[in-house]
């Protein structure tokens, strides 16, 4: 069966986050539901639907963000008392809207993630993770990486208070107390948690979990150890998830998965025999999917998905047919609503026109007096900078609550900005001739009307370092813009791994002065992507990074006074050692920097690059074939005559050339590397090799690995 | 929903531009296209039984209603139509870099192959003006040519630059179609016959036309626009980052107005409306689209729109009905115009909460540095911008110079200037350092052809710690001749060429033109006739004069023959001038052209002694491999071999050859394209009918190789002394 679902929209709010709508619990069963919402304006906002119209039940006064919403109530009770956090504070309010608790936390971050089960409350900040129970305090956890959610198993269901901690990191963290139980590590950093089907599936403990790289995960939390049971792996590229639900809207008495993604794709999984989730329904919307639910908001007896995007608007996803069967009388009704609706829209439109038409003229007329400021309105925006590990690319999504009228990318690093198949936006670039303006990158992108979100794919060099700066300026009249930086590391194609291959050969990089640990806790982070600001606790800390492009690793161990990095690629260790010696220069400390080189490395690196190398090669030189190959195809009428490897091009010829065009300059990329590589293996040694590089270029050109292993060693 | 009513999938490559249905047995319409390997595929799915066995057209291996005729040369442009009234079924024509095939397919025979020595990069077939036979006519290197069905060549003219696309259209509503032409100088010029009535400048190389209904038509750049022009207005116009492939009218939504049907390089096909531009219809192939042509595809008396793309995927749409009442689209109407009226409001809503937070910061305390990192800045803040004329230094080439500047001490954070033609995108942006930031900037500007233009700036205004910024809007106008800068005293040499004419104007009317032409300087008071002001080129350093005397008698001084040309056109458009006759001359430009007439009847001789040499070569080839076999047969290895290597020799020896004639064939093209543009420049010194005359009679004298009487027509107007 075809899961068909229609689209209505039922109410604008203000800007929101994630995970700030719920649907209140129905009466009965099917019947409809009231849908309670609070926006980045403060607003929280109750509302119902009665024949298509909006009816609101409840609404506060405007305030601080709403971070979080939540439902809550005394176990086994229907769960019906709403609880937001704004800031630093927790307020509670009846399902008719009167404020029952204004709980001030007094944690010194706002709060970034809270659940709430009967009486006990856990919330975290950035860093910093409280239990609270009757608002008294109860357990606190500081946490070595930033907090995405927070989750506790169902403590009806499981005799222990268990609270899991989604952090940056790729890490969950199962809390007991104020301790780490154990980490789980996962594959991508974690965004949401949910509860499997709500209440933790069969055993209390199994909990869903999305990262923000697109990928979803099943793991059952025990006492002792987790289990993972499965993970959706992001083949189509899609994006970060935002929000999860379980909810049976298939109708076949298995609740199926509901997810939402910040590329504003909606998903539906159902389970198969095995269990495993299935795709069974997808559905694109314009803007980033901030949450969902299953229930029963438009119409009674007819189930729905509920979705709240960036922007604020409230749609749901109903399996009520657009156009009634049921004779032409109700067509005309239905009709009719739309009409009324229509005009009531117009004419509040009509209203706030004149009203804005004497406001800018009021504006208009303050900017011919001396005294008067003029400020800019300022407006969200909702940006992710990521490192992509598939390709090696970074992207960067803006989304405005409004249409984006142009965007202006400025860096001041060489870096490569690649198209978008999505975007719709025209790209020009700037010439940047001035080089005393400190410009490589100079680009606009002109919006097509009714855009508000762009993506953009931007490809870095390792050890070109700078900031990439976005102004943003959407259609709002008075027209601004606002300007968003991005660091662009010096090792910016690295990622954080959990473990490395200890076995390999690696060259060691060693600092030793008078620093303190926060000192070298900076340089890192200036060096490395996903590296917490905070330093860590604890006097020692050690991270690992992968190179994402080549597969080699880092490993930095550091403390106060020392810093030890091992990096089986030299080019990283050259880097490091570059960078690391101009910031101390530059803070005036005395480094004394060291470095012991394994020769054997760099084979070792050759022999990583290999396979890679001699795939593109081959991938090149098929697609090269294949026009010729499909020319005689024609004029022949079979493919009989060829040879095997050539038939098999043939049939491969869809596959390879998108293959193909996935991985622009790859091949480029890697020369690059491999230049890179042969440089730096002998600046270590003290020779300058840059007259060699054509020679090296052209071995490449004629790619054998013993050559090139031989050309290495000899020059 | 609109969904397709055919699909199809060919298994050959379709090449993009190159689509054509036509009835080639007079009953059954049948696809024709390009594709590889210098094919041309005929789809015929009516008859499967017919088949040819014929040297040019043979049963395509991969396809039983396909078959493929060989043009062994790449296809530049195909179309299919009438030709041969009396025949009562269409032709097919095929064009290439150096020929035009006129291909009569039911009874596979040639109507006419012809050589065109400026190739064919477009081709129409239909009936232009008075010519009484339908034409096809080709556009090829600066030159247009239109033949009947026994290939007489009725109708040459040239134009600005290599033609790109074609259309008829009913331009001026007489009832008699007129020939639109899109050059590569960006110009839409339109052909009443051999008389240029209008010409339209656009931004980028025009890669498509087609003609909509009455006087309107369709065009699409090479930078991803598309749009529709009402005679010398344009209607609408939209850009895209994808680049459109193929446009084409058809009446999608039956409500008796043609849509622009735009088929994309991305795959994406959409109908939009000829007043407003609004997509009323689009669909999406898995590659890009090569064509968007109409016919009745299923026989059934309905005419559908046939889109094709280049991976041989073929699909037909049906009309929208009645019932549909235009709503083509998947969606409701009512919830699309809730959803956008909801917007709108959200955004008036937006806007009021701005100005209501703005007189919030109004009413508090004056400007203080937190205000500057918010984007607060005075009310009063002016933008101001000045074009002038930078002669340049060492460092610096001479440009015009933009310098935009505040009013007060807030700073200029980023300049983005949006203006078409004049940028290598569509956009040129500063962006000084943060050390260099200061309350002006100056944007050098370097228009590459003299064309007024329009600038859209965006300065953002702000302070040097704000994150947030102000953005001023405005639009300068760059005036057509702004790359010329004013030189006083007049220097002591003038140019020897010059254009001279008489207008019936007073002195200070065309003070007025010059003023708003040229970027003179504020203070430069120009007196009563007679007088005489000179400018320099800040590309090459060219001089250009002008004298005007009591008597309306002006004097154009330059050694620039376009630039000459594009003085009097502006000067005729500003004064209305309908007819102007003028005498030139231009003796460094002549003697150029003298040489190039000289070299261009050296390649012809050169490329008919190749010829025939080829000719003789291939007749020794034959005779080679015969001998060879002959030994072969005999088992006379030793001479086989021998044989089998002087074939080898003279096989290389083609290739060289090959080599040698495509060399001479690129040369001659390039001179008879200067050829070509010289008869246009000589033309566009001229306003009306003295400027089709001189067309015309130029054309006369090349045919009769007159040189003498051409250069005597360029300078005075006309052959007879």
């Amino acid at each position: 069966m075809d899961l068909v679902l229609n689209r209505a929209d039922y109410v604008q709010v203000g800007v929101t986050s994630q995970k700030t709508m719920k649907l209140l619990p129905a009466s009965r069963h099917r019947a409809t539901q009231k849908v309670v919402i609070g926006d980045n304006d403060g607003v929280v906002m109750c509302f119902g639907m009665k024949k298509g119209e909006t009816v609101t039940v409840f609404k506060t006064l405007p305030g601080l963000k709403i971070e979080r919403l939540e439902l809550g109530g005394v176990l086994n009770t229907p769960q019906e008392k709403i609880f937001v956090a704004a800031g630093s504070e927790i307020r509670g309010f009846t399902k008719r809207g009167k404020q029952f608790l204004s709980f001030e936390t007094n944690l010194t971050e706002s709060i970034k993630a809270m659940h709430i089960s009967g009486s006990d409350l856990f919330l975290s900040a950035n860093y910093i993770y409280n239990h609270y129970c009757d608002c008294k305090d109860q357990h606190y956890y500081l946490s070595g990486d930033k907090i995405n959610d927070v989750i506790c198993l169902p403590v009806e269901r499981v005799p222990r208070i268990t609270p899991v901690l989604a952090c940056q990191d790729r890490v969950l963290r199962v809390l007991q107390g104020s301790d780490v139980m154990y980490e789980i590590e996962i594959p991508g950093p974690p965004t949401v948690l949910e509860l499997y089907n709500g209440n933790g599936g069969n055993s209390g403990e199994d909990i869903l979990f999305g990262t923000s790289d697109g990928k979803l995960g099943l793991i059952q939390i025990t006492a002792s150890k987790p289990i993972h049971k499965w993970e959706i792996r992001n083949e189509k590229k899609r994006g970060g998830v935002l929000c999860i639900d379980s909810f049976d809207i298939v109708g076949d008495g298995v609740k199926d998965l509901l997810v939402g993604r910040d590329d504003g794709i909606v998903e539906v999984y159902s389970f198969d025999n095995a269990n495993e989730p299935v795709l069974r329904y997808d559905q694109v919307l314009s803007e980033s999917v901030t949450f969902i639910q299953g229930g029963c908001v438009g119409k009674d007896g007819y189930d729905e998905i509920v979705v709240a995007t960036y922007s604020g608007w409230v749609t749901g996803l109903t399996t009520e047919p657009i156009h009634k069967e049921s004779g032409p009388g109700e067509e005309v009704k239905i009709n009719q609503e739309m009409q009324n609706k229509i005009s009531s829209l117009r004419s509040e439109l009509e209203h706030l026109q004149c009203k804005v038409l004497q406001e800018r003229e009021n504006y208009q007329k303050s900017s011919q007096s001396s005294k008067a400021k003029s400020a800019v309105p300022s407006f969200s925006i909702n940006d992710k900078f990521t490192l992509n590990k598939d390709d090696a690319s970074y992207s960067l999504v803006l989304e405005v609550q409004t249409a984006i009228d142009n965007v202006l990318i400025q860096s001041d690093v060489p870096i490569d900005l690649l198209d978008v198949d999505k975007n719709s936006a025209v790209v020009s670039f700037s010439s940047c001739d001035s080089e005393s303006n400190d410009n490589f990158v100079l680009a606009t992108y002109r919006c097509q009307a009714n855009t508000t979100r762009l993506e953009l794919k931007i490809r870095s060099i390792e050890g070109q370092y700078g900031t990439l700066q976005a102004y943003v300026t959407p259609r709002i009249q008075p027209k601004s813009c606002q300007v968003r930086q991005y660091q662009i590391k010096p090792l910016s194609l690295h990622q954080r791994t959990h473990f490395i291959d200890h076995g390999r050969p690696m060259n060691t990089l060693t600092l030793t002065g008078q620093f303190s640990f926060a000192e070298v806790h900076s340089w890192v982070v200036f060096c490395l992507p996903e590296v917490p600001e905070k330093p860590p606790a604890g006097e020692c800390v050690t991270f690992y990074f992968q190179n994402t492009f080549l597969d080699t690793q880092l490993e930095s161990v550091y403390r106060k006074g020392e810093g030890v990095f091992k990096s089986d690629n030299i080019s990283t260790i050259s880097i490091l050692k570059d960078v690391l010696s101009k910031e101390a220069t530059k803070r005036k400390i005395n480094l004394n920097i060291s470095y012991e080189i394994n020769e054997v490395s760099v084979k070792h690196t050759l022999k990583l690059i290999h396979p890679k190398l001699e795939y593109q090669l081959l991938l090149a030189k098929k697609v090269q074939l294949i026009d010729a190959l499909k020319e005689l195809q024609v004029h022949e009428g079979n493919t009989n005559f060829l040879i095997p490897e050539y038939r098999c091009i043939l049939e491969e010829a869809d596959h390879l050339q998108e293959e193909y065009k996935k991985q622009p300059a790859h091949l480029e990329r890697l020369y690059g590397m491999i230049t890179d590589l042969f440089i730096d293996k002998f600046k270590f040694k003290g020779t300058n090799v840059k007259t060699k590089v054509p020679l090296l270029l052209e071995i490449l050109d004629s790619y054998d690995q013993n050559a090139l292993i031989a050309f290495f060693d000899a020059a | 929903m609109l969904l397709p009513v055919f699909t199809l999938k060919l298994r050959h490559k379709i090449s993009p531009r190159m689509v054509a249905i036509g009835r080639y047995d007079g009953t059954h319409p049948c696809l024709a296209a390009a594709t590889q390997a210098g094919k041309v595929f005929i789809h015929n799915p009516h008859t499967r039984s017919q088949h040819f066995s014929a040297p040019r057209v043979l049963q395509s291996p991969l396809e039983s209603d396909v078959s493929l005729l060989n043009i062994n040369q790449a296809v530049s442009c195909l179309t299919a139509g009438v030709l041969n009234p009396e025949l009562g079924y269409d032709t097919l024509l095929v064009g290439t870099q150096t020929n035009l095939l006129a291909y009569d397919v039911y009874n596979n025979s040639d109507l006419f192959y012809r050589e065109v020595t400026d190739g064919a990069n477009a081709i129409v077939l239909g009936t232009l003006g008075d010519i009484s036979s339908p034409l096809a006519i080709i556009g090829g290197n600066c030159a247009l040519q239109g033949f009947d069905h026994e290939g007489n060549d009725l109708f040459w003219t040239v134009t600005g630059d290599n033609v790109h696309s074609l259309a008829l259209c009913d331009f001026d509503g007489d009832g008699k179609k007129e020939l639109l032409v899109g050059s590569e100088d960006f110009d839409i010029r339109v052909f009443k016959e051999d008389e240029i009535v209008a010409e339209m400048t656009e931004t980028e190389i025009i890669t498509s036309l087609c003609p909509m209904y009455g006087s309107r038509f369709g065009y699409a750049l090479s930078n991803g626009t598309v749009g529709v022009y009402d005679k010398t207005a344009r209607y609408w116009r939209i850009k895209s980052k994808n680049h459109a492939m193929s446009i084409h009218a058809f009446d999608l939504n039956s409500d008796g107005v043609c849509e622009l049907i735009t088929g994309w390089s991305n795959g994406k096909v959409d109908a939009r409306s000829d007043r407003t531009g609004e997509v009323i219809f689009k669909d999406n192939f898995p590659a890009a689209i090569a064509g968007v042509v109409e016919g009745d595809y299923r026989m059934d008396g309905q005419v559908q729109l046939v889109c094709c793309s280049v991976d041989g995927e073929i699909r037909g749409y049906l009309p929208g009905t009645a019932e549909m009442r235009g709503n083509l689209m998947d969606t409701s109407v009512e919830q699309d115009l809730i959803r956008e009226l909801s917007q709108k409001k959200q955004h008036l809503l937006l806007e009021l909460r701005n100005y209501e937070e703005n007189a919030k910061a109004e009413s508090s305390s004056p400007l203080s540095e937190a205000d500057g990192h918010r984007g607060i800045i005075p009310a009063n803040t002016k933008l101001h911008t000045a074009l002038s004329v930078n002669l340049g230094n060492e460092n610096q080439a001479a440009h015009v110079e933009l310098r935009v500047s505040t009013s007060n001490d807030t700073i200029i954070r980023a300049v983005l200037i949006f203006a078409e033609g004049i940028f290598i995108g569509e956009s040129h942006v500063v962006h000084p350092s943060i050390h260099n930031l200061s309350s002006s900037i100056r944007v050098p500007i370097t228009p590459p052809k003299d064309v007024p233009v329009d600038l859209h700036l965006k300065a953002f205004v702000g302070y040097r710690s704000s994150t947030q910024f102000h953005v001023f809007e405005l639009t300068r106008q760059l005036p057509r001749f702004s790359m010329y800068a004013l030189t006083s005293p007049a220097p002591a040499s003038e140019p020897v060429s010059y254009v001279n004419f008489i207008i019936a104007e007073r002195a200070h009317r065309v003070v007025v033109w010059l003023s708003q032409n040229f970027l003179l300087l504020e203070d430069t008071a120009i007196q009563n006739a007679p007088f005489q002001v000179c400018f320099t080129s800040l590309r090459n350093g060219g001089q250009l004069c002008i004298k005007v005397k009591p008597s309306g008698e002006i004097t154009i001084n330059t050694d620039d023959i376009d630039l000459a040309g594009d003085v009097i056109q502006s000067m005729a458009s500003f004064f209305a001038i309908e007819d102007l006759q003028v005498e030139a001359d231009f003796p460094v430009y002549f003697e150029e052209l003298r040489k190039v007439l000289v070299k261009v009847d050296e390649y012809h001789s050169v490329h008919q002694k190749l010829s025939a040499d080829m000719a003789d070569n291939s007749n020794l080839i034959r005779s080679l491999l015969v001998r060879a076999e002959d030994a072969r047969l005999m088992r006379d290895m030793k001479t086989m071999k021998r044989r089998y290597m002087e074939l080898y020799d003279l096989n290389k020896d083609l290739l060289n050859e090959y080599k040698i004639r495509c060399n001479n064939h690129t040369e001659l093209l390039g001179n008879l394209k200067a050829v070509n543009q010289a008869i246009q420049r000589a033309g566009r010194l001229r306003v009306g009918k003295p400027k089709n005359q001189v067309i015309t009679a130029c054309r006369d004298a090349i045919r009769s190789n007159n040189i003498n009487t051409l250069f005597r027509i360029m300078r005075v107007g006309t052959a007879s002394s």
